[in-house]
């Protein structure tokens, strides 16, 4: 008996079931016309909206006071930002007008804050903050506007817990397609913003940083719900490594607390 | 024949995308397994060097949590049994030190059983249960890992966990209690892994404190995983009944951390409104003498009662926890009763209040179909020696018929002896015969049995038990109870993980001899593995436990030895020792404010054995 013979009469019916089933499922799928993908709104697999407030848990006395110039333990800072956090002065940005340098887009989310996020329209996400009324947008796509001021632009996405399983093998599609795992994440890739500063000392980041976040949400027992940003800082400038932080927030019934304030230097 | 090989190829595929496809919804969908390394690019001194003293910014430490870390002295440190103290979980978590993670699956069906972390600091293995295996009862052991069930939500692994021992939520003394639980979230993206813990403590934290850690994934094994630990003399000469603290307000670090980073020292002390935007502006008009209260305890107020979830069983049942080889625990009767089997009749350690004791009979008729041939007593305290009656009565001790006990005449002095082939040898140390006499305890349920000083040995189905003499500690007749071979001691009310102990002043007991007893404890342990595990201690009442548990009681009960001394030296009433609050730093853990035995009680059995020193027992 030849080899294909042998796999012929051993497996054949095997291999046509799964070839059914997989011709069978990928039919379904594709069944009429395709629907038009969901709107980033309606295909949103976590609801980050509503009112949050800073647990200022981690980085305590960084980021609940100003902490003295050139302090910048845990920062994987390189000697051209050692030098330039070695020469912050908050009169000099005050007389600037540069007050917002530690509530830009890298900085903003370390900063005691309440957050209040909505959605601008189906596909912007809106994220204000009460400390320093920053208002930071989300956008769903490739990155638009020129960016430039404190916090730069930012281009969003809903991240699936893990890459598509590859079911294909040796180069054969078999039209299976497992479905995406429930949950994810809000990426923000973040980039053109003005410099600023990662802390409120002065320790800083600069025009060419690209800030990557992700966003997730998890319920408590009890009803409670986190905010979890995950940030990885990448700047060539003053870094010598990326930054990561995982800032939390705790979700809020309402807007109580909420205080716009303007940014200080100090 | 090109098709041979695409088929050889294209068949497995198959099989593997269905078995993914039908695994993927309801199992695995976030892969942590590999090697990790923590970021610590936040709090990175305190994580690495190591934090300061009174520096609690940002955790939501009650009063309690606040007094009990300003007492904490780093020299405790030095102590033979905290050398090798592991770190709890979320510290562990948190801590600098690389981490392996592995899945186990079941051979036979690929099901995701548990998720294992190995952590190279204190060498922490961590098992995540996968399978839906319920949480262990509140009467079984804590560990610095704990007990940990996870599953998948959304995109993140969930993990509850409950059984930890105490320890630190940072190394400055901040404590984490015994009844801490960890409900924690673990995402990945990419090779960057975020751990997100919300430790919720009934004891020392007035809301739940949320961290997160960042992890890197390796590509390869870090190597340099041991983390051994051997504990040795550190400070010669020391006497055993010293523990280093700081009396409340005493504290002479408390304004270091403050000082050194310029922030109002009020700030470095605050609790939970600490952690929210607008803490700096909120604090400016706190006072100096508004500070200064915050070092010690608020003094004229009521006590805190216990935080603590009562871990004993009040369903009517009798529960048996398996504690090592043919040793058990026997939870539901009030005080705890241990049991030993073999070939020869049972050994039974206390016998309960004696309201379930047909249960409790019945439970070791399950353990084994010998009689209950031996029944020792930690105590005269009625909620060890109430079933001794009918325990007694339903074993019987066939080393008797036919012995010298045998000739003696019913009603002689041994007691029940006079019928041994009917009864169970009851033993104790000579004044709970005394007590229990005094008290008219029926006599069938008095000991007959009695042993006068120092020890009692007796081998028995295999192995060596000794009761050891622990004079005027919670009375003046207590035994502790070793099982040698099994090395499991059994406490009685020396040791307990419920109340302050129980100093019964009227019965002979006094601080000392419990200092001195839980010592003894103690000088007879040894652990398995970072300060857990070995010897097995069972309480008199509570959990399951080790050294660790009973060097924490010990330490509470020498550190509030330490404050009465002092106050007593300064000449205090015993009104104005209980007014100071010397014990608000364990309240929330031990204390009660009604029942039979109050903080109040506690503290005026402490400062009354501190100045009359107990003496002999009447009638001895």
């Amino acid at each position: 008996m030849s080899v294909i013979r042998f796999f012929a009469s051993r497996y054949a019916s095997s291999i046509i079931v799964l070839v059914a089933s997989a011709t069978v499922y990928a039919q379904g799928r594709g069944r009429g016309a395709p629907p038009p993908p969901p709107t980033p709104r309606a295909g949103a697999p976590i609801d980050i909206t509503g009112y949050w407030v800073s647990l200022v848990t981690e980085d305590w006395r960084y980021r609940q006071f100003t902490p003295p110039k050139g302090d910048y333990e845990s920062v994987p800072i390189n000697p051209a930002g050692k030098k330039v956090a070695g020469d912050w002065d908050p009169a000099k940005d005050e007389a600037a007008g540069e007050q917002c340098k530690a509530y830009g887009a890298a900085g903003i989310m370390r900063v005691p804050t309440r957050l209040h996020i909505t959605w601008q329209d189906d596909n912007t996400l809106k994220l204000e903050t009460d400390a320093g009324t920053q208002t930071r947008i989300f956008r769903f796509g490739p990155p638009q506007g020129a960016g430039g001021d404190w916090q730069g632009v930012s281009s969003a996405s809903w991240d699936r817990p893990r890459a598509q399983i590859a079911t294909g093998f040796g180069g054969i599609d078999f039209g299976f397609e497992p479905p995406p795992a429930p949950g994810g994440s809000l990426k923000v890739v973040t980039s053109k913003m003005k410099p600023g500063y990662l802390r409120k000392n002065g320790v800083p980041y600069g025009a060419s940083t690209v800030m990557t976040e992700y966003f997730d949400r998890f319920d408590l027992p009890g009803g409670d719900a986190l905010l979890l940003d995950i940030s990885e800082v990448n700047d060539p400038e003053y870094l010598a490594q990326p930054f990561w932080t995982s800032t939390h927030f705790k979700k809020q019934n309402d807007a109580s607390g909420w205080n716009p304030t303007p940014c200080s230097s100090r | 024949m090109k098709i041979i090989p695409s088929i050889l190829q294209v068949f497995p595929a198959l099989v593997l995308s269905v078995t993914l496809y039908g695994q993927g919804r309801t199992a695995l969908d976030v892969d942590i397994s590999g090697y990790w390394t923590p970021a610590l690019h936040e709090d990175g001194l305190e994580r690495g060097n190591g934090p300061e003293i009174a520096d609690y910014g940002g955790f939501a430490l009650n009063d309690a949590g606040r007094l009990w870390a300003l007492s904490y002295d780093p020299s405790r440190v030095t102590l033979r049994h905290h050398q090798c103290d592991a770190y709890v979980m979320p510290y562990q978590m948190r801590a600098v030190g690389n981490f392996r993670t592995w899945e186990e699956r079941d051979p036979h069906t690929q099901q995701l059983i548990a998720i294992d972390v190995w952590a190279q600091t204190t060498e922490g293995h961590r098992v995540i249960w996968m399978d839906g295996r319920p949480h262990p009862p509140a009467w079984a052991p804590h560990s610095f890992t704990g007990f940990s069930t996870g599953r998948f939500v959304g995109n993140a692994l969930t993990i509850y966990t409950t059984h930890l021992k105490q320890g630190w939520l940072r190394r400055n003394g901040s404590p984490e209690s015994d009844q801490a639980t960890v409900t924690e979230f673990i995402v990945r993206h990419g090779d960057h892994l975020t751990d997100t813990t919300v430790v919720t403590d009934p004891v020392f934290l007035s809301e739940p404190e949320v961290r997160s850690n960042d992890y890197v994934r390796q590509p390869g094994d870090h190597h340099v995983w041991l983390y051994a630990c051997d504990d040795g003399e550190e400070i010669t000469g020391r006497a055993p009944d010293v523990v280093p603290n700081y009396p409340f307000g005493k504290q002479p670090f408390a304004r270091e951390y403050s000082q050194k980073y310029k922030l109002p020292f009020v700030a470095s002390l605050a609790g939970a409104e600490s952690i929210y935007p607008g803490f700096a502006a909120k604090i400016k008009t706190v006072t100096e003498a508004e500070t200064l209260a915050k070092l010690q305890p608020m003094p004229n107020r009521p006590s805190e009662t216990s935080h603590a979830p009562d871990p004993e069983p009040h369903d009517g049942e009798i529960h048996v926890l398996p504690v090592r080889e043919n040793v058990y625990m026997l939870v539901g009767d009030a005080g705890n009763i241990v049991v030993q089997t073999g070939d020869q009749g049972a050994f039974v350690v206390d016998t309960g209040a004696g309201k379930l004791s047909d249960m409790v009979i019945a439970a070791i008729r399950r353990l084994s179909p010998k009689p209950i041939q031996f029944i020792a007593n930690t105590s005269m305290h009625a909620e060890h020696v109430g079933g001794n009656a009918k325990l007694a009565a339903a074993g019987s001790d066939p080393s008797l018929p036919g012995s010298f006990f045998d000739l003696q005449a019913p009603g002689a002095a041994t007691g029940h002896l006079a019928d041994p082939a009917h009864h169970a040898t009851m033993m104790a140390q000579n004044n709970v015969v005394i007590r229990l006499q005094a008290a008219k305890a029926p006599e069938e349920a008095v000991p007959a049995d009695t042993y006068l000083e120092e020890r009692r040995r007796k081998f028995h189905n295999g192995e060596l038990i000794e009761l050891f003499y622990e004079p005027n500690a919670v009375t003046d007749g207590d035994s502790i109870v070793h099982f040698r071979h099994s090395d499991v001691i059994a406490a009685g009310d020396v040791f307990t993980t419920t109340q302050y102990p129980f100093i019964d002043l009227k019965n002979g007991g006094s601080v000392q001899g419990e200092i001195k007893a839980l010592n003894d404890i103690l000088n007879r342990t040894g652990y398995e593995h970072e300060e857990q595990g070995g010897t097995y201690i069972v309480p008199g009442h509570g959990y399951l436990s080790d050294e660790h548990e009973v060097v924490e009681y010990r330490d509470m009960v020498v550190i509030v030895r330490d404050r009465v001394q002092a106050m007593i030296k300064a000449g205090a009433t015993v009104e104005q020792v209980q007014a100071a609050r010397v014990t608000a730093d364990y309240d929330t853990r031990y204390g009660a404010n009604s029942g039979p035995w109050t903080t109040a009680n506690f503290v005026e059995a402490v400062y009354t054995s501190l100045k009359q020193p107990p003496g002999k027992v009447s009638g001895r």
